[in-house]
């Protein structure tokens, strides 16, 4: 009995030092990825004089969205100067219909491949897979010239096509691999009950995807909101996406540096993302796992 | 309602033939039983009879339409899955009245519909639940419910017990069984388990590697097995085999048994005709434990059908009804069922009584009922 204690005094001791290890480099990393935000948020709150005369991590004595306002309204976009707030509208017509239309899609293909599997559907599969591994480089040229045959160079819709296209790959093998685990008599009843391909995928499939909806949402959301070089390429102007909007208010040349606006600008362009995490983070974990345990 | 015909029915997944030139008739009513063990083509049978799949060569007809091209839907049949199959995002109701939806039946008689099949199978609380909600028990009859509001030509079963629990399964046999009285279905039943084959159906296919061993009723198959296969899988526990040897015993056919310094001799009163041929062969003797028991009364007067013959008993296994007792026999265990008031003791010698008129010959080449 007394050498029990000892043990498991011992063992209680080992434990709370291993712990608290733990929690040190947890801490120094939370701190090393939280530092830049947390100089990005006080810098884009303080005025332009303030910066000049403090030091970078000091915290704002007058706390002012001047900087927000500024870069929403008013910041200059090469000559424009009529703030980012219309790229950030480009952004949403662009990501908005790529990411549903890459979601819809990559169902259909993952339903069809799974369930359905009609002669060489391992060969479409794998030829899809293959799409992940190009890299955005290679499609660059093939691409513009396919957008200027369809008219569709430098608009918002070629952008959303050339954002399914690429984003197709990943979303269907996200569908893919999650329907592999729902049992083919599902479907098998469903045909006998007299249901047909799209009956059965919209009254009975696509209601029991929504974990494998939030991974596929929030992935292609990701990617394409914060997508820089097929904005880059493929929307110039007053097309343009706002990471290409927001790199051409930093790298503006004339007049002062004003940081706070550039800061405000980067987290005005970061926020869209970090809000649909917040909101369907937990879904998102959830569907990543999904496939796992059967349900 | 309708008879079902499979007429040199044969499917092959590219080069693997999975089921071989399958012939079954059955009439209007009758529970046909597939059995055979895992992988041996039953639920491709099942699948082919749907038309979820379709058979390589062959016809199959419900009542006189041939169906081979028929889509699943217009066959007129209904399926119950081994997994069920309820819809997850759907409540029970919705279940069973989807395919009756599908079909454009009206709302009102979907509610009907699902009352009546509500009430035949007692799942009334249940209608609002999701799938998830319930109980192995329950998704099954849901499963169940979803066949019967369809009121289809045939009904198919592929496994439904066996993910239920060894006493709801008892129970559940028999409802099946009673369900069949009254409604008159015609019913294709698959499954492993030979004593669901045995309590259900009017017919049995019993089925190994694609090939039909045997189609007849229950009892034919118990008594007298096609083959050695067929014998060793429907009974439990499976008929005991012996390497013998058949004798011409004073004008009398008689089973002849090596054992170490005295043999067994078995004399044959009712020989058939068809043991003739291996008089003084090698056969394979086959006797299932409930024909070798204690000792019978009576059966030392001359004539009688029960042979005695001693062993020494290795092993006792007490099931309650009977003792289940093991001796040996030419190098192989030998089952034999004693009643608990006559069971032995291991080690002991003891006197056991072989019934004739119940023993299966066999080829030992190929195996077959001679
Ligand atoms: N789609 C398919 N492609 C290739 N082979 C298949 C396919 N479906 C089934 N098979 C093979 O056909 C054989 C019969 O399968 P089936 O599912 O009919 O067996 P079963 O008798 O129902 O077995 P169990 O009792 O385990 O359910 C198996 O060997 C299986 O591997
Ligand atoms: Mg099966």
């Amino acid at each position: 009995m007394a050498d029990l204690q000892t043990y498991s005094h011992d063992a209680g001791w080992k434990n709370t030092v291993l712990r608290g290890l733990l929690y040190l480099v947890l801490i120094l990393f939370a701190a090393y990825y939280l530092f830049p935000l947390i100089v990005m948020v006080s810098t884009s709150l303080k005025s332009l004089d303030e910066i000049r005369e403090g030091s970078l991590i000091s915290l704002p004595r007058v706390v002012t969205f001047d900087a927000w306002n500024y870069a929403w309204n008013e910041a200059c976009v090469g000559v424009e100067c009529t703030g980012i707030k219309i790229y950030f509208w480009n952004s949403v017509k662009m990501a908005i219909p790529a990411v549903l239309i890459s979601t819809f899609l990559g169902a259909i293909n993952g339903y069809a491949l799974t369930k359905w599997r009609f002669k060489g559907a391992n060969i479409v599969f794998a030829l899809l897979l293959f799409g992940c591994f190009i890299p955005f480089q290679v499609v660059l040229l093939p691409m513009s010239q396919v957008l200027g045959k369809l008219g569709l160079a430098s608009s918002t819709p070629g952008l959303v096509m050339v954002h399914v296209v690429y984003g197709l790959c990943f979303t269907t093998l996200f569908f893919r691999n999650y329907y592999v685990s729902i049992p083919d008599e599902l479907v098998k009843a469903a045909t006998i009950d007299g249901a047909g391909f799209f009956t059965i995928f919209w009254r009975i499939i696509l209601p029991i995807s929504t974990p494998i909806i939030v991974v596929s949402v929030i992935w292609q959301f990701t990617q394409i909101w914060n997508d820089f070089l097929f904005g880059a390429s493929f929307a110039s102007g007053e097309n343009a996406p706002m990471t290409v909007a927001l790199n051409n208010i930093v790298n503006t040349t004339t007049g002062v540096k004003q940081y706070n606006v550039d800061m405000a600008a980067a987290l005005l362009t970061g926020l869209p993302t970090l809000l649909v995490y917040v909101l369907a983070g937990k879904y998102f974990v959830r569907g990543l796992t999904a496939g796992s345990v059967k349900g | 309602m309708a008879s079902l015909t499979l007429d040199k029915v044969r499917k092959a997944f590219g080069p693997v033939e999975v089921l071989k030139e399958i012939n079954l008739a059955i009439e209007d009513g009758e529970f046909l039983v597939l059995v055979g063990p895992s992988g041996c083509g039953k639920s491709t049978l099942l699948n082919l009879i749907a038309g979820l799949e379709s058979s390589t060569d062959g016809e199959i007809r419900i009542g006189d339409r041939v169906i081979n091209d028929v889509h699943p839907k217009d066959r007129n049949i209904a399926m119950v899955f081994q997994s069920y199959a309820l819809y997850p995002n759907m409540t029970v109701r919705k279940n069973i009245t989807f395919g009756l939806e599908i079909r454009g039946v009206s709302a009102q008689e979907r509610d009907k519909a699902v009352a009546d099949v509500a009430k035949l199978l007692q799942i009334e609380a249940l209608l609002d639940r999701k799938p998830s909600q319930l109980s192995g028990g329950q998704r099954q009859r849901v499963a169940m419910g979803r066949a019967l509001v369809r009121d289809p030509d045939i009904f198919l079963f592929d496994e439904p017990l066996s993910n239920l629990d060894a006493k709801l399964r008892v129970d559940m046999r028999t409802e099946i069984k009673k369900l069949h009285q009254r409604l008159g279905s015609t019913i294709v039943y698959v499954t492993h388990d030979q004593i669901e084959a045995m309590t259900l159906a009017s017919r049995i296919a019993v089925m190994k590697d694609g090939i039909l061993q045997q189609f007849d009723t229950p009892q034919n198959i118990y008594e007298r097995p096609n083959n050695m296969f067929v014998a060793g899988f429907i009974g439990s526990p499976s008929m005991n085999f012996v390497n013998a040897t058949l004798i011409d015993n004073n004008g009398q056919l008689a089973v002849s048994i090596e054992r170490e310094g005295n043999p067994i001799t078995l004399p044959l009163f009712e020989a058939p005709e068809s043991y003739k041929a291996y008089a003084g062969k090698k056969v394979v003797f086959g006797i299932r434990p409930e024909a070798l028991t204690h000792k019978r009364t009576g059966s030392d007067e001359p004539g009688s059908q029960y042979v005695n013959f001693d062993s020494k008993v290795e092993v006792i296994e007490p099931t309650g009804a009977d003792t289940m007792t093991v001796i040996e026999i030419a190098g192989k265990e030998i089952v034999a069922r004693v009643r608990p008031d006559r069971a032995p003791t291991p080690g002991e010698s003891m006197t056991f009584s072989a019934d004739m008129s119940q023993i299966s010959l066999f080829d030992p080449d190929t195996e077959l009922r001679i």
